[in-house]
């Protein structure tokens, strides 16, 4: 599916290639008839519509999926060690805890 | 029962255990916000390339930018499949988030391909 997406962002990058090509030669055929440039050709336009729309679509789906956050949601049930051992960190019933703010050293 | 698979699905930002949803999944709220990264920026580059190939000057260009981010914040809320807090802690996340920095994205291609299709 990734591969999928990226192949249409690809094809979506080409689109805009070959339009601002043709945008540089529509240029360049104004400069021969010495006229004003308003807007790309109407083609040109078009071209750059569906580039951005497949493009579009493209950004949404390569970077992956969304992962639920909910700690008790069917997804997040396998619980493994972090990898990094000096850092864990553990969903334990501590948390009812008031928080306490105004702890002082004892001495 | 539990293995060294990977970083732990662990749980960060308890509270007083009043709001249920104050304690979530750290990790995975990361990656979502990285995915949206991801998709800002990407969008951000294209619709600069789009706008100057379309001769956008001044004011259209932000216009431009401002809609297409629209489009992006609707296209990432429709990802999300509209249940916004299955996935992120907050609305500003996915709506406001990143903006500014596809902004400057934005500017630099919109200038090199307004050079690379008008100027050159």
């Amino acid at each position: 599916m990734a591969v999928a997406a990226l192949t249409v962002g690809v094809f979506g990058a080409l689109i805009l290639f070959h339009a601002a090509y043709s945008t540089i030669q529509y240029k360049s055929l104004l400069k021969i008839t010495e006229d004003e440039f308003t807007a790309p050709p109407f083609n040109v336009v078009i071209e750059l519509f569906i580039g951005l729309l497949l493009c579009f679509w493209a950004a949404l789906t390569v970077p992956g999926k969304f992962l639920s956050i909910h700690p008790h949601s069917d997804e997040n049930r396998i619980v493994s060690l972090p990898a990094n051992l000096d850092f864990m960190i553990f969903n334990h019933r501590g948390k009812v805890f008031p928080l306490e703010t105004d702890l002082k050293l004892k001495h | 029962m539990a293995g060294h698979s990977g970083s732990g699905s662990s749980d960060k930002k308890s509270s007083n255990g009043v709001n249920e949803l104050l304690t979530f999944n750290a990790e995975n709220m990361q990656s979502n916000m990285k995915i949206i990264y991801y998709s800002r920026t990407f969008l951000s580059i294209i619709g600069g390339v789009v706008a100057g190939i379309l001769g956008f000057t001044g004011l259209k260009g932000f216009v431009f930018y401002a809609l297409l981010m629209a489009f992006t914040s609707l296209g990432l809320v429709a990802k999300a499949k509209f249940s916004i807090h299955t996935y992120f802690d907050s609305w500003n996340r996915v709506l406001i988030d990143g903006f500014l920095g596809g902004l400057m994205s934005f500017v630099l291609f919109w200038t090199f391909a307004y050079d690379i299709a008008h100027i050159f």
